[in-house]
Parts: structure tokens; C-alpha cells; sequence
């Protein structure tokens, strides 16, 4: 146990620099002038030239690199270029708001794709029209489900914000466009998973024993279908956490992926690499919390490969 | 076998003891195809009734049926008591509760039939919070003791095992340890050793004696292993397409098999023993049939070697054989009142064998 966390904790690392790697590499294939950025009507080269001095552009490519990395290894993110404040400082209380609206995502998305997945297992009448909202959903587009929801529940209704922020209440809608955009996964998987645990010889053993059918249920049946599904959501939990950038930008949610699109925009390369490898470490480790919880729930994936 | 008082708590009782199960008549239809058709056999407490036959003969629907734990989708008629209970009769609810107290089912898999996220002690534990009432705590002692009951060493440690991590031996002791966890006049076993190695066969037949000892219940073995069968069986049971073709006692049935499909079974476990290095094995030509409605004639017919006209023509009935009766009866026609299982228990249970020209030993 501890050596697979061991184990999976240096694969979890090397994959961050990785990223990190390509994400610095690509920033420079990306064409654009970061210095006609920060300064977009500085007619005159010197000025120009003057800022690259100032943030070093004008050094050789490793050179550059070594620098970022060097800091980046002392845990410093480094200095926007066009907020003039560190990286990190910028991006933490993002990763906040963003955080809440990944928790309150995923959350309606298991309440949602779970209630769909198990009333179209246990309820036979239902199984076709269930199939029909997956398919609904899962063919409509983040943006289009937001648009949607903030037309109706915002603009007609008057019963969500639609001026954007950070509150209790401006967080519905967005939470539910993830929710519902993310629900026909988790419906199948609960509906799959499901079905082969009412149809297995366990059930049947459990059945024979002459345990209720609630408790079967509940002890027997829902254990082996949550394992997979908690994969599912350390796996989401990391990417909206990456940034779920459509639906910040539609609702105007000040998070991580919001930050993302205007540095890029910018050309603001700190901040562009700071989001990608908070996004990495996000991914990773919910992932790695996921494998840890299923193997409380399901000790068979406990056993090391020998 | 007699002294021990009867395990069957609520059996109201007649003057004699209940049979541990009277199946008659039983069919089990899947979409209005007879898996189990026309079955009729008796298990009395003590006695070992092995089920033989080939895949998809009607064995595991026949036990399933027995149990009523058929998927939803079957549809039985038919009666079975077991302890004198009729199971199959009792609403959902008390059958529920009454069942595993009635009868123990121990299936082949048991890495498929253990849940695999649960501590083994804790799936034969809840059988005793479940039915008896205990407290936690009382229930996973009574688990530990279970498991020292079907041999498991260290029983306390094993019972904070999950199933991947038992030897299939032992998986298949926690199964058997779980269907007798209550006592239940009649266990059904459906080829519990098809996936063990010799050796842990041998242990585990000779663990289900001992139990069987103690305890006094009737054992329905389902199984295609004849040797199985040689080794634990009182009496025997054959099926075919659904149908039982032979039954008898097992000594007299494996002497002298009145019908060809029962003779080629032994003969293909003859030839395993004693067939000589590179000499092909027997082996009984062609296939079951498939299920299907209203077949007339004799199942077996297309593959049996004896066959005459009237076999593809009119069922044989299962009536009276033997050598004691083989003279007279040879032509099957006569016998009246052999047709169905006896209704009393005698002393000397009947042989029977379904076909038109059973095989008369000298």
C-alpha cells in the first residue's frame, strides 16, 4: 500500500514537469510579442526593446527555461507581466472560487447522472426516456446548456444573477450546467455497474441468504458500484479544478480558467504557466485521492502488481 | 442418523419425519421452453441424492427452482417441500425470511458468489443479525466459530479476509460455512468442486460429510463428476434434456446403468481410469438437444445407440427397473402405478429409468 502511494505519488510528479515542459515550449511557438502586449500603442522600438530587457525575453530560449525552472523548483511562480504582482498570489484565491464551483459541479453531477442511472436500472418503464436525456445531454455543448439556463432561470425568470461574481447564489447555475453536461457519464457507468452487481452471483448468494432487499442493496450492491464512479469523480473534481473555462466565462465566474483565457489573450506567460501546472497538480492529486478512497472501498485494487 | 431431533423447527409435524425435499412435477419454462420438465425426486434427511448430467441438462435450473431463486424471467410450476415446507408458496416476504433456515446454497464459484468487498466474516455474520437479531459484535463471533466449523485455521484472522485474498479451498469452505450457517434441513450444491484441484475436492467432500454428520440434512449434489458421485452419493439422479431418465440407489445405478445415456456417462469415467495411454476416449456422439416445446419421443434417441422406432415416437416413462423387476418389465409397457415416485417413503427407495429398452443385466 504504501509503495504503491510511493509509487504513484513520483509518477504523479514527473507527469506535472512534464506538462510544465510542454506548456513553456509551446508558449513559444505561440506567435505573438508579450512586450506589444503590455504595451500596445508603444510606437517607438526602444520602448519596446526596453521591456524585454526588463522581463528577459530577449535571452537565448534555455537560458529562459533554466531560469523558469530554477524558480520554479524554489516554489516561486514568478511575476505577471501585466499585473505586476506574483503568480501566485493571483491564482490562489482563484483556485478558491474555482474550487467551489468544481465541488458543487461534481456534486450535481452524482445527484443528477446517479438518480438517472439507477432509476433507469430499477425501473424498467423508465429506461427509454432516461436513454433519451442522456443522449440529449451529452449532445449539447457546455456553452449551449449555460446560455440556456441563464436565459430562462436569469433573464426570464429573475430567479438566478446573472451579473456575474462568486456568491451562493451565482454559483446554481453554473454548478448545474456541469451537472447537467456531466450526468449522462455518470448515469451509464451507475446504470452498467448496476445491472452486472443485480445480476451477479453475489446478489444471488445475498438473495439466498434471505437478506432484505434494501440492505442487499445498500451493503452489497451500492459498494461495488461506487468504486468506479469515485474514479470518475477524482477525475472530474481535477479537471474543472484545471479550469472549466467555457462555463467561468459565460458566467462570468472569477476562477482559475477565467484567468487562464485573459492571460492568455495577454500573452502573460507566468500566469498561463502557473494556471496549466496548478491545473497538472490538480489532476493528479484528485486522482491519486480517488485510487486511495477505492482502495478502502474495493480492496482488490489494493494488491501491489507484483 | 435417526436419534438427533429434527432440525426443521416450524414442520408441523406428521408422524413421520418430513423429507428434507419432495420435488413434484417441477417445471421451469425460460420464455415457454422447458429448461426443468415434469421433475419429480425426494431427498430424505441424511442422504446424499446426487443430480448428474451434461451442461444445459436442466441440473442448475432444477436446484434454482428448488431454492426459488430463479431470475425473474423463468416461470416454475410444480410443487416442492423441503422439510415440509412449501417455499415456493409463501409470499415474498416470509419466504424470504424462512428461506435460508430451509435450505443452504452453495454455488460453484464461490470467487463469484463471495461479495468482493466485503470481509468474509462479515457475509456469514450477517446471517446471524439478519435472522437471529445479534448484536455486531455477537454475530462476527458467531462467524469466527462458523469458519472453525468448516476447518479454517486461524478462523479470527481469515475472518477479516476479503475473498481475493482465500485460497479457492477456503472460499469454498466460507460458502459451505454460510449455506449451514442455520442449519437448514436440505443443502443444495451445485458442482461446489468443478473449480478445485483434486486434492482440495477431496477435502471438501470429505468436510460436506462431516457436516452432513452433525447435522442430519439432506445434500442435493449437482455435479457432472461421476467419481464425485461414487465417492459421496446415496442415491442418484440423472438428467437428460431437462427430464430425470434414471434414478435409483447410486451402488445400483453405477453396477448397472438400465439407461444408454447413464451407461455412457460411467463409460466415459471408466475409460478416464483405466483406458490405456493413446487409446481415444469414449465419448457419447452429438450434442444435447436445444430446448424446445412438445418434442414427442425419447430425447436421447438421436444420440443413443439402442434406439428403434418407437423412440422417436412416444416418450418412454420413467417406471419401475432394476433386475429384480427386469424380466417382467423388460417390454416397460406393463407396471401401472411405477409411473410417478412413490408417495410413502419406503425402506428400499424405487429404481427407475425412462426408456423403452432399458438395459437388463444378467
Amino acid at each position: 500500500m504504501a509503495r504503491t502511494l510511493i509509487r504513484r505519488i513520483a509518477f504523479g510528479v514527473i507527469a506535472v514537469l512534464g506538462v510544465a515542459v510542454l506548456a513553456f515550449l509551446l508558449e513559444f511557438v505561440v506567435p505573438g510579442d508579450p512586450a506589444r502586449a503590455i504595451a500596445p500603442r508603444a510606437q517607438s522600438a526602444a520602448v519596446l526593446e526596453n521591456i524585454r530587457i526588463q522581463l528577459h525575453l530577449n535571452r537565448p530560449l534555455i537560458i529562459q527555461f533554466l531560469d523558469y525552472f530554477g524558480e520554479l523548483f524554489r516554489g516561486n511562480l514568478g511575476t505577471s507581466y501585466v499585473q505586476r504582482q506574483s503568480v501566485t498570489s493571483l491564482i490562489l484565491p482563484r483556485l478558491a472560487t474555482t474550487g467551489y464551483l468544481a465541488l458543487a459541479g461534481v456534486i450535481a453531477e452524482v445527484i443528477i447522472g446517479g438518480t438517472l442511472g439507477i432509476a433507469s436500472t430499477l425501473y424498467a418503464r423508465l429506461r427509454a426516456a432516461v436513454a433519451a436525456v442522456n443522449l440529449t445531454l451529452l449532445a449539447l455543448p457546455q456553452f449551449v446548456v449555460g446560455l440556456v439556463l441563464l436565459l430562462i432561470f436569469g433573464f426570464r425568470l429573475h430567479m438566478a444573477p446573472v451579473t456575474g461574481g462568486a456568491g451562493l447564489a451565482e454559483i446554481v447555475l453554473p454548478a448545474l450546467t456541469l451537472g447537467l453536461v456531466g450526468a449522462p457519464w455518470y448515469a451509464q457507468i451507475v446504470a452498467d455497474q448496476l445491472a452486472d452487481s443485480l445480476a451477479s452471483a453475489y446478489v444471488r448468494t445475498a438473495v439466498a441468504k434471505g437478506l432484505p432487499d434494501r440492505y442487499i442493496l445498500w451493503r452489497h450492491v451500492m459498494r461495488n458500484v461506487l468504486s468506479p464512479a469515485i474514479t470518475m469523480i477524482g477525475m472530474d473534481l481535477g479537471a474543472y479544478l484545471s479550469g472549466v473555462v467555457t462555463v467561468e466565462v459565460v458566467f462570468g465566474w472569477p476562477g482559475i480558467g477565467l484567468l487562464a483565457v485573459d492571460s492568455l489573450q495577454n500573452l502573460d506567460r507566468p500566469v498561463v504557466m502557473g494556471t496549466v501546472i496548478v491545473g497538472a497538480i490538480a489532476v493528479v492529486f484528485f486522482n491519486l485521492v480517488a485510487d486511495v478512497l477505492r482502495m478502502y472501498i474495493d480492496p482488490r485494487t489494493m494488491q501491489d502488481p507484483a | 442418523m435417526s436419534a438427533g431431533p429434527a432440525t426443521t423447527a416450524s414442520a408441523p409435524g406428521p408422524a413421520t419425519r418430513a423429507a428434507a425435499l419432495e420435488v413434484e412435477s417441477l417445471r421451469v419454462c425460460y420464455a415457454g421452453l422447458p429448461a426443468v420438465d415434469d421433475v419429480s425426486l425426494r431427498v430424505e434427511p441424511g442422504q446424499v441424492a446426487a443430480l448428474i448430467g451434461e451442461t444445459g441438462s436442466g441440473k442448475s435450473s432444477l436446484a434454482l427452482g428448488v431454492a426459488r431463486l430463479l431470475p425473474s424471467s423463468a416461470v416454475a410450476t410444480g410443487r416442492v417441500r423441503i422439510a415440509g415446507a412449501e417455499l415456493a408458496e409463501l409470499p415474498a416476504r416470509q419466504a424470504r425470511q424462512r428461506r435460508a433456515g430451509l435450505v443452504g446454497y452453495i454455488a460453484q464459484d464461490a470467487m463469484a458468489a463471495l461479495n468482493p468487498v466485503l470481509p468474509v466474516g462479515q457475509q456469514i455474520g450477517e446471517l446471524f443479525r439478519v435472522h437471529r437479531g445479534l448484536s455486531r459484535g455477537d454475530a462476527s463471533h458467531q462467524a469466527v466459530q462458523e469458519l472453525a466449523r468448516v476447518w479454517i485455521d486461524r478462523p479470527e484472522q481469515v475472518a477479516h479476509a476479503y475473498p481475493h485474498q482465500l485460497s479457492g479451498g477456503m472460499r469454498q469452505r466460507v460458502m459451505i460455512a454460510m449455506a449451514m450457517a442455520l442449519s437448514p434441513p436440505l443443502l443444495i450444491a451445485d458442482e461446489p468442486t468443478t473449480a478445485l484441484d483434486v486434492s482440495t475436492q477431496a477435502e471438501i467432500l470429505g468436510l460436506v460429510g462431516e457436516l452432513q454428520a452433525q447435522t442430519g440434512s439432506g445434500i442435493l449434489w449437482i455435479t457432472h463428476d461421476m467419481g464425485v458421485v461414487a465417492e459421496l452419493a446415496d442415491w442418484v439422479a440423472v438428467m437428460y434434456a431437462g427430464r430425470i431418465v434414471e434414478q435409483g440407489p447410486a451402488r445400483d445405478v453405477f453396477e448397472h446403468a438400465m439407461h444408454p445415456y447413464t451407461g455412457g456417462l460411467l463409460r466415459t469415467r471408466q475409460d478416464l481410469r483405466t483406458g490405456r495411454p493413446g487409446t481415444p476416449l469414449y465419448q457419447i456422439d452429438g450434442a444435447p438437444p436445444a430446448l424446445s416445446a412438445g418434442r414427442p419421443g425419447c430425447a436421447f434417441a438421436p444420440r443413443c445407440l439402442r434406439r428403434t422406432e418407437i423412440c422417436a415416437e412416444r416418450r418412454p416413462e420413467l417406471v419401475a427397473a432394476g433386475p429384480a423387476l427386469g424380466a417382467t418389465a423388460a417390454q416397460g409397457a406393463g407396471t401401472p402405478a411405477a409411473g410417478t415416485v412413490a408417495p410413502t417413503p419406503s425402506p428400499e427407495p424405487p429404481w427407475l429409468a425412462a426408456c423403452h429398452h432399458p438395459e437388463v443385466s444378467s
